[in-house]
């Protein structure tokens, strides 16, 4: 019994841990733009996170490896360093896009500058990190997101056409270079990549063995899945509403105002708050990816559980990453354009940080009996081809569209 | 794993993470020595100083102008292969690490591990 009830706290933050600040804006503006036609590419987002979580995380329970363990390990020393440099760029993109969100968000609730709040979130982050395990913050923020299924309840309280909600989720091209980007952008912000990094190495700080391989499927395809169903429902509301208006959504608080029109106050704060948590959690995970990914690159001493005396460099870094992310947000750029841009970059990183994790776990030598099934391999091949396509296409699209300016 | 036998060197164990015999990661295998007729896996090399090595051209040569030249005792350390205790998800060798040199960076009596302010 305790068994199941510890598994289903786990599924539990998964789920409220899916959404951050890319899924926000990128699905509220296809919405905004497209209706509920590139619902299909939240799904194929959606499963390919989960493709990419279990084996990680299936590798690192059974082999006792983390994601840019793996890397190093494939990629070797200098194509491994290319995937460090690019994911630790995109990793520090996010974290300050995360920052600025959370920003975004207290300035709504509580009426003060933005450029206050980024430093006073980051140092509330550092207070939370210090005093927390590692386990207590997946819980904390998880638990906390878990309010935005308030848009799942707007979804039905507007009861759209669901012969037409239905209809998005055939997948279906349009030609046009603006559809395209947003096809790349709703996939990538589904598949952001620190999110199997930190959750790899969530594995290892947990002292993840064989025996939580059932705990690994089901925070993958359940937790993550019931995620996703968060992202469809942001895609759906944003459709009703903002698509027959016109409205382009360019800020967070757009996002909330679906809520706001079916619950009033309690649903703007419902909303909030869940956005709050999601992209705090999402800051902390960005920011820990990083410094998991350097640590673990050159063979440093890693891991909140080892507390920051026997890890000093990885805490150290950690902060330096922090920082980074602060004077990013700080730089006057909006964070709705910093988010976009973090989100497109880290599709293009992809490839070089999947294919590692595809490998061994493939790999009998590494792997026994865990190996990659049928199933499993087929997925997983079938996803590094979806990837491969959309990292090529990622920045062609982004000139194309002007940024997803049209 | 036994160390012992057949070892495939780039596929299980180069680039393989170094762990002391307190289970402390002191580093990753950046190099292998071989030494021999027919070769033999004589020592492990770990250090920042062997990065140039294994990148190319001018990417290598504005690395070694961050890490400094190629020291051996200091920036590149050579572990003999005796020294190895086991291999299994990591390298796992039979002394603690300030008895082989290693580990370093992390060790809290070096100047910048005693400026952070939690030290």
């Amino acid at each position: 019994m305790k068994v199941i009830l510890k598994i289903a706290l786990g599924i539990i933050a998964a789920i409220g841990g899916f959404l951050d600040i890319g899924d926000l804006v990128f699905n509220t503006q296809a919405g905004a733009l497209y209706r509920y036609d590139l619902l299909w590419a939240v799904v194929l987002g959606t499963i390919g996170i989960a493709v990419y979580a279990e084996m990680s995380g299936r590798v690192a329970a059974v082999s006792g490896r983390p994601v840019f363990d793996v890397i190093r390990m494939r990629l070797g020393f200098g194509f491994g360093l290319l995937a460090l440099i690019a994911s630790t760029l995109v990793n520090l993109l996010t974290v300050a896009a995360e920052l600025g969100g959370i920003a975004i968000v207290l300035e709504l609730l509580f009426d003060a500058p933005y450029n206050m709040f980024v430093v006073t979130g980051a140092i509330a982050l550092v207070a939370i990190v210090a005093l927390l395990p590692f386990g207590g913050l997946e819980r904390l923020f998880g638990y906390g997101g878990l309010a935005l299924f308030v848009v799942v309840a707007t979804v039905f309280h507007q009861n759209p056409d669901w012969g037409d909600v239905a209809h998005g989720f055939v997948p279906s091209l349009d030609s046009s270079t603006l559809y395209l980007y947003f096809v790349v952008g709703v996939f990538a912000a589904a598949l952001m990549p620190y999110e199997v990094h930190f959750y790899s190495s969530g594995a290892i700080e947990e002292g993840w063995t064989e025996e939580n391989l059932k705990e690994n499927r089901l925070n993958a395809i359940l937790g993550y899945g019931i995620g996703g169903v968060l992202s469809v429902a942001l895609v759906i509301v944003s459709g009703y509403l903002f698509h027959p208006l016109g409205v382009e959504p360019s800020d967070l608080g757009t996002v909330a105002l679906p809520m706001q029109g079916a619950f009033g106050e309690t649903g703007l704060l419902l909303a909030l708050g869940g956005m709050f948590f999601c992209v705090g959690g999402a800051a902390i995970d960005s920011s820990f990816a990083a410094s998991y990914n350097l640590a673990q690159f050159l063979g440093w001493e890693w891991g909140r559980y080892q507390g920051p005396r026997k890890a000093p460099r990885f805490t150290a870094s950690w902060l330096v990453f922090l920082l980074l992310g602060i004077a990013i947000a700080e730089s006057g750029i909006n964070p709705v354009e910093i988010t976009e841009y973090s989100v497109v970059f880290s599709v293009v990183a992809l490839p070089l940080t999947y294919l590692p994790v595809l490998l061994i776990a493939g790999d009998r030598s590494f792997m026994s009996d865990h190996a990659n099934g049928r199933i499993a391999a087929t997925l997983g091949w079938l996803y590094f081809a979806v990837i491969i396509v959309l990292s090529l296409a990622a920045i062609p699209l982004l000139l194309a569209t002007n940024g997803g300016g049209g | 794993m036994r160390k012992e036998g057949e070892i495939y060197v780039v596929h299980r164990l180069l680039d393989e993470q170094i762990c002391d015999s307190e289970g402390r990661r002191v580093g990753r295998v950046d190099d292998i020595e071989l030494r021999g007729d027919p070769p033999r896996i004589t020592a492990l090399l770990v250090g920042e100083g062997l990065y140039p090595r294994r990148l190319p051209g001018w990417l290598a040569r504005t690395t070694r102008r961050i890490v400094g030249p190629e020291t051996w005792g200091s920036n590149a350390l050579r572990i003999p292969w005796e020294e190895v205790d086991e291999l299994s998800s990591t390298v796992k060798l039979r002394k603690k690490a300030e008895d082989l040199g290693l580990g370093e960076g992390d060790d809290p009596g070096r100047w910048f591990v005693r400026r952070l302010p939690w030290n």
